[in-house]
């Protein structure tokens, strides 16, 4: 807003910025003391902190970052939990607590991509789809949206991933490709209920273009639902990455990812327990840490909103 | 708060299947008990039923013009008769041929048949039978064909009890080659022959057929066979030959290699006999159930890492000679079964007329550089990773794939993994563009000396299928394989054999990892002569069930 009118006064912009600062400040404050009240959402921030932090400096705090590569050491392979190996060691030799650490980037990185590569489309598409409600614009979009929700995903993801060459990329992609469809859902619902609300009726009064209702009246305040639905789908993405490389459609040996291993360890179980036993606790430790910090958030976001 | 523990449940699931599929320790069940639950476990039969369980790494082809791995190769054995079967010292004895005589220039073989042997829907086998299988392997050209191709030149069948073969030139090892010639039921396949098929006049040669059918005359033939799951075979009692006392009324093949699985069967009594693909480690949790023992013991197969011969870097000896002396073989072997030794050369220690003095590549990374620096690809090295492709169906093998990545990074050769169902390694290395560069496969011999090895390894008729993934195309050594094949003379031969793995030990086609033992869990209520130490040294017979009791 203060960008409107920079020139009518010297002192109101300044005024302006720190009103809006202190209210902003404010409203952080009041959000951060209602989330920090629900105990579970903190537990979902301290998991989701650590393991990230874990994983940014995985070469650096774990104990043998060259067991994440091409190495095997038969001499110890085998050796159950103890203190030199915190989570035991493989078949091979190498390290269980340092390939799940590493395991965390691939996972994350998982994540973190596909969720960039889903959300601008999948929300633009909702947008339109939302803003031109009834048109052949909303049908086309919509009726395309459903073709994709009616796939089961994992089925989908499956299929792409096999058909691509095996590797973390071509598993990416695959679930982006099944991935966006809800984002568009949602948007479009939000924004079909939007377009008849009083603000944006009186911006389009005003002759506000549509680029300007859009982008500027109706995203912003589609925000928190998206950033919400990312935080729980963070969970998810990182579970259905873990399943398709737990058969094998994943990261590529030597690279650890979390579902491979369990894979390889389930063939020793029960007396090779650690193998397979870490890596699906921390596949268990990562979604239900952004599972609880994404409910945190949803719950926030919905008192606001009342 | 609903959705985070909904997250939870695949996870859940995936631990909780990874950890039922674990076997529970059984209680040391009473002997009746035992065999109540093998009982409960054998398919929907009468309770008297003995049902022999093996479980094997899948496909099986029960065509005898297509099978020739392990699985298929023991399906054959127990539902076709041959005219010679093999002993346990590597010789054969007569079978469906009573007695046989060779004309004096070693060309023409003579065969007298037993009279009286029945087929499984009753006919009688008579000599036009052989006549038309060996003219439908030849034809069709896979499976053993390779053993006969360009060997046999004319078969005809004077009388019904008679077949005469008249060979292309002498040959040395035709007799002990027809173990592999499975006698075919010609009416029953002519009656089920397709009359559209690439064979002309025999349309499809009866192969759709014979793919989930037998036609055979021997002890066991096929109840069922869905292709994916498991081959069920019943014994045939109007048998000519003799069951041991109380050998299977049932033999079921089992397409199972999961160590889960497998370890789950076995400690339930429904699984006899283990593959021979499991870990160590199972192999050793295995041992740990009550009844359960593991029998090892050498079958004359080789593990090779198969080169692409013809796929850059590795069309560069340099390169080849670099991966050989860069990987840690004692490493690999000490992974093994107590037993296994390094092989020399390009063929098994145990095969008649192996060369133990052949060019050796021991581990030594410094010689790989040395190797790699002379190699034309030394400087793009990085543009050309190796793509090491294991069975997937043989766990194990992974970890030699990660300690030949780990090898290769030492010496600065990029390695990737990538592990493939064997259907697919069967489809991939039959192309030589979709071959890949490295491949790990155990290879069986044939027949207890090293020609057929060599020819089923290195020859240009067996270059587009699984057991070569060279692609030597070499004339000059075709020649010399077919050549010491045609000698006559054993001492002659295995010279001629020892200077082919000489020269072909010098190239540096494969890498020359292990001799293999082979091991099998089983239980000790099975009377198998393999465990006894009665081996056949073919591949397929030790799991012949005529001869394997079970004292339930």
């Amino acid at each position: 807003m203060s960008s409107l009118n920079p020139s009518r006064t010297a002192a109101s912009p300044r005024a302006w910025r720190e009103l809006e600062r202190a209210s902003r400040r404010e409203n952080w404050g009041r959000a951060w003391y209602k989330f920090s009240h629900n105990p579970l959402s903190v537990v979902g921030l301290i998991t989701v902190a650590t393991i990230v932090l874990l994983a940014l400096l995985a070469p650096y705090v774990t104990p043998y970052p060259e067991h994440a590569g091409p190495f095997t050491d038969f001499q110890n392979a085998k050796q159950p939990p103890s203190l030199r190996h915190p989570f035991g060691t493989d078949v091979v030799g190498r390290d269980v607590f340092t390939r799940t650490v590493f395991g965390f980037r691939f996972s994350l990185t998982m994540g973190v991509v596909v969720l960039a590569l889903v959300v601008p489309p999948g929300v633009l598409l909702g947008l339109l789809a939302g803003y031109y409600h009834g048109t052949w614009v909303d049908t086309l979009i919509m009726r395309v949206t459903d073709i994709f929700l009616a796939v089961p995903p994992l089925i989908l993801a499956l299929a792409i991933a096999s058909v691509l060459e095996p590797n973390l990329f071509n598993s990416m992609l695959a679930v982006s490709l099944m991935w966006w469809p809800w984002y568009t859902r949602l948007v479009y619902g939000l924004t079909a209920q939007m377009r008849n609300e009083y603000f944006t009726v009186s911006a389009e009064i005003m002759g506000a273009s549509r680029w300007h209702i859009l982008f500027r009246e109706i995203l912003p305040n589609c925000v928190s639902p998206i950033f919400t639905k990312m935080s729980l789908d963070m969970g998810w993405v990182i579970l259905i990455g873990a399943s398709l490389s737990f058969v094998g459609l994943g990261v590529q040996p030597p690279k650890p990812g979390l579902g491979t291993m369990v894979a390889n360890g389930a063939r020793y179980l029960p007396d090779l327990w650690w193998i397979a036993l870490f890596p699906a606790l921390a596949i268990v430790v990562i979604v239900l840490g952004f599972n609880l910090l994404g409910d945190g958030l949803r719950d926030l976001f919905a008192a606001e909103e009342i | 708060m609903p959705r985070p523990l909904a997250a939870l449940i695949p996870v859940l699931v995936l631990v909780l299947v990874a950890a039922c599929a674990a076997p529970q320790q059984p209680s040391a069940p009473a002997p009746q008990q035992a065999a109540a639950d093998a009982q409960g476990a054998g398919p929907a039969t009468a309770p008297e039923t003995q049902v022999l369980r093996v479980s094997f790494a899948w496909p099986t082809h029960i065509d005898p013009a297509m099978g020739s791995d392990f699985s298929s190769a023991t399906a054959l054995a127990n539902l076709y008769d041959t005219l010679v079967f093999p002993e346990p010292d590597g010789g054969v004895k007569p079978w469906l041929a009573e007695s046989w005589e060779t004309s004096p220039d070693g060309l023409t073989w003579t065969f007298r048949l037993r009279q009286g042997v029945r087929f499984h829907d009753g006919s009688e086998l008579k000599a036009s039978d052989v006549v038309y299988s060996m003219e439908r392997l030849l034809t069709v050209g896979e499976g053993f064909a390779y053993l006969f191709t360009g060997v046999v030149e004319r078969v005809s069948a004077p009388d019904d009890y008679t077949v005469e073969f008249v060979l292309s030139q002498p040959n040395g090892l035709f007799l002990p080659s027809l173990i592999r010639l499975y006698i075919l039921n010609e009416d029953r396949v002519r009656a089920n022959t397709k009359a559209e098929g690439p064979y002309g006049e025999n349309g499809d040669y009866g192969q759709e057929f014979l793919q989930t059918h037998d036609a055979g005359s021997g002890p066991y033939r096929v109840v069922e066979f869905p292709l994916e799951e498991y081959l069920l075979m019943e014994r045939f009692e109007d048998w000519w030959g003799e069951f041991v006392p109380n050998a299977p009324d049932q033999f079921r093949m089992i397409a199972a290699t999961e160590p889960a699985t497998v370890r789950t069967l076995m400690a339930n009594r429904e699984l006899d006999i283990s593959d021979q693909w499991q870990p160590i480690e199972s192999l050793e949790a295995l041992q740990q159930i009550d009844g359960v023992e593991v029998a090892a013991f050498s079958n004359m197969t080789g593990f090779y890492f198969m080169l692409n011969n013809r796929l850059p870097p590795l069309d560069d000896l340099h390169c080849r000679r670099a991966l050989s002396y860069g990987f840690d073989y004692d490493t690999a072997v000490s992974l093994e079964w107590p037993g296994t030794t390094a092989m020399v050369g390009p063929v098994p220690k145990a095969l008649g007329g192996h060369n133990p003095e052949v060019m050796t590549y021991p581990y030594d990374p410094e010689k790989a550089r040395e190797e790699l620096a002379q190699c034309r690809y030394a400087d793009t090295i990085q543009d050309y990773p190796i793509e090491f492709v294991w069975v997937s169906e043989v766990p194990d093998e992974e970890k030699f794939a990660l300690l030949f990545q780990a090898n290769m990074a030492e010496i600065g050769i990029p390695v990737e993994i990538v592990s493939m169902p064997w259907l697919s390694v069967v489809e991939n290395t039959s192309k030589q563009e979709t071959s890949p560069h490295l491949v790990s496969i155990y290879v069986s011999s044939d027949l207890p000396e090293a020609g057929p090895l060599l020819k089923q390894r290195y020859h240009s008729s067996t270059a587009a299928t699984w057991s070569q993934n060279e692609w030597l195309l070499d004339p000059e050594l075709d020649a010399a394989i077919d050549d010491a094949l045609a000698t006559l003379d054993p001492e002659e031969r295995f010279a001629k054999y020892r200077a082919i793995q000489a020269d072909l030990a010098e190239r540096a086609p494969s890498i020359f990892v292990y001799d293999q033992v082979e091991k099998h869990a089983y239980q000790s209520y099975v009377d198998w002569p393999a465990a006894r130490g009665e081996v056949i040294p073919v591949m397929g017979y030790n799991l012949w069930a005529p001869a394997i009791g079970l004292d339930r």
